[in-house]
């Protein structure tokens, strides 16, 4: 692994202890910074410049939909603050880069073709034209690296040798960074969740992630990105509770370039625990959008 | 990852000792006790475990059942589509009480479309996701231990941190878990589960009074012996254990992929939608 040669580890150690700040984290065994622990999310899912219509979340309107229950037995207790921040409490409120900041405008390199497609595309989400057309979130699928519910949700970094693995409470999710691996699956290998290849560099760690499936979102404004997509990430953790995030999206098939999103991770107060979320084993969303197939009549 | 080095530097030890003393004529006879010497050490030291820097066995990895308990825990013969098997369950019997013996049949006969897993792609339970003809990942750190599984990505979060079971808390499909370590097996506490989920295909079934205690003992580096407790005083007369093997998967480049059980079965079901 790059970063695990262990005199150089070892002389950085030696050399940092006596100023031992936060911007040097603590050493995990195998090398890697450690960045372990639970946060929440913000920022991750900007909003363009010249965003189309936003359609509506059927299962909003949906008095059967898990995410509409008023019995008490919804999918998620709402005990999270958005941003994560109001659990910490007392600490300065610090102002980030978050959302879209590459472009500065926010305007994305749009192919012209496929952002009129994509906006075509929406239109025909609410009603759902057909099953292609209903959003990944309410299928219950993997969400990808973008979907996931910021603010709500908390994520848990756990870091074995090795590997990097981030556990989402939204929906069960997890996505494994694997940092001794050099080349990407090949091209018939297609994941929700793309295949992720990381190294560190001081305390960021850098992910390169390909081989997605075409069906994951970028946000409810942009509903689908393409098989070719390719992400590289950049965690940083910038002080004890907070990594810095930032995203380049390069999807050639939409994009004329490359854009960049910027969000970050802050720590939640100790204790606190990811709960379970189930999603498809109470969900009637696509029964109500579309009524029952024959099969279940 | 620390291995111990036990077993071969003895071995090495021991042909220092003897190298010039033996007639060469011994020498398999040698061989043949020094591989017996190691192979039963290794066997029996747990030290030849792989460990973690903590200390603990490294159960870190992809890791598989090669048995057919997802269709049935119990002794079975073959049918269209349905391997055979020998049980995973200690003594054979599975203690129901009358009552609940004849809902296990009435699930068993509806299986095809009833069964939550296999035919509604929902969350497998525990300790049916164990042993799921799917891999599963142990990701273990100190403090917790996940264990994602491919059959619908599948998750348990494994606290090791002393902490007690939630309280207070709607019931679950893969119940509410809580770790810690006996000597070198971890042993995992199950709790909180709701009624839904069956242990296989066959129909086999709980309460939400289940509780489950897993064992994972590390027999070999490739090699996990499980074993979980299964108590539920609402559908059983006392508890009852299964236990099997886990396998590694040593492949190069082996790799937890993605089987979204719910999205492939969405395209089935609704490929015609919509329908009113």
């Amino acid at each position: 692994m790059r970063l695990s040669n262990s005199r150089t580890a070892l002389i950085s150690i030696v050399l940092l202890a006596p100023a031992a700040t936060a911007q040097s984290p603590k050493k995990l065994p195998d090398g890697q910074p450690n960045m372990q622990g639970t946060y929440t999310r913000a920022g991750v899912k900007g909003l363009e410049a010249n965003p189309p219509f936003n359609p509506i979340d059927p299962g909003e309107k949906n008095p059967l939909s898990v995410s509409n229950r008023e019995d008490g037995l919804g999918p998620y207790p709402r005990i999270f603050g958005q941003g994560g921040n109001v659990l910490r409490g007392g600490q300065q409120r610090v102002e980030r880069r978050l959302g879209i900041v590459f472009p500065e405008d926010r305007k994305l390199p749009w192919r012209p073709d496929e952002d009129a497609k994509r906006r075509q595309f929406l239109l025909e989400m609410n009603p759902a034209k057909d099953l292609k057309h209903v959003e990944l979130n309410s299928r219950c699928a993997l969400p990808g690296l973008f979907e996931g519910e910021d603010g709500n949700n908390p994520y848990t970094i756990l870091q074995p040798p090795g590997k990097v693995v981030i556990v989402y409470d939204y929906n069960h999710t997890s996505r494994e960074i694997d940092l001794n691996r050099r080349e990407h699956f090949g091209k018939n290998i297609r994941l929700f969740m793309g295949d992720s290849l990381g190294h560190w560099e001081g305390s960021t760690l850098v992910v390169d992630t390909t081989n997605f499936n075409g069906h994951v979102a970028y946000s409810r404004e942009i509903p689908y990105l393409s098989e070719d997509l390719h992400t590289i990430e950049r965690f940083t953790m910038v002080d004890e509770n907070t990594i810095e995030y930032e995203v380049t999206i390069d999807d050639p098939k939409l994009f004329t370039g490359p854009w960049k999103v910027a969000g970050s991770f802050s720590r939640v107060a100790q204790g606190v625990e990811s709960l379970e979320f189930a999603c498809a084993e109470g969900s009637q969303t696509l029964q109500n959008i579309f009524g029952l197939p024959a099969a279940t009549r | 990852m620390r291995t111990c080095r036990a077993g071969p530097s003895v071995q090495r030890r021991l042909m220092r000792k003897f190298q010039f003393r033996i007639p060469l004529q011994l020498f398999p006879f040698v061989f043949a006790s020094l591989w017996f010497f190691t192979a039963s050490a290794s066997a029996q030291s747990p030290a030849a475990l792989p460990r973690t820097a903590d200390g603990k066995p490294n159960l870190n990895g992809i890791w598989q059942v090669l048995n057919t308990a997802a269709w049935d825990i119990q002794d079975h013969g073959g049918e269209l589509g349905i391997p055979p098997g020998l049980g995973v369950v200690e003594g054979g019997e599975i203690p129901y009480q009358s009552q609940a013996l004849a809902k296990k049949e009435q699930n068993r006969a509806k299986r095809v479309t009833a069964d939550p897993a296999e035919a509604n792609c929902f969350l497998p339970g525990v300790p049916r996701a164990t042993y799921m003809p799917y891999p599963f990942e142990i990701v273990q750190t100190s403090d917790n231990i996940a264990i994602r599984y491919e059959f619908a990505h599948a998750l348990r979060m494994i606290p090791v941190n002393g902490s007690k079971h939630a309280e207070g808390l709607p019931s679950t499909w893969m119940g509410d878990s809580r770790g810690h370590w006996e000597g070198d097996t971890l042993v995992v506490d199950v709790a909180n589960f709701n009624d839904e989920t069956w242990f296989d295909h066959a129909g086999n079934f709980h309460s939400d009074a289940l509780h489950v205690v897993e064992r994972y003992t590390m027999t070999s580096p490739n090699h996990i012996l499980y074993e979980a407790t299964i108590e539920d005083s609402k559908v059983f007369t006392r508890p009852w254990k299964m236990s099997m093997p886990l396998y590694r998967h040593v492949d190069k480049n082996a790799k937890l992929l993605e089987y979204e059980c719910v999205f492939y079965l969405q395209e089935e079901r609704y490929k015609n939608a919509p329908f009113k």
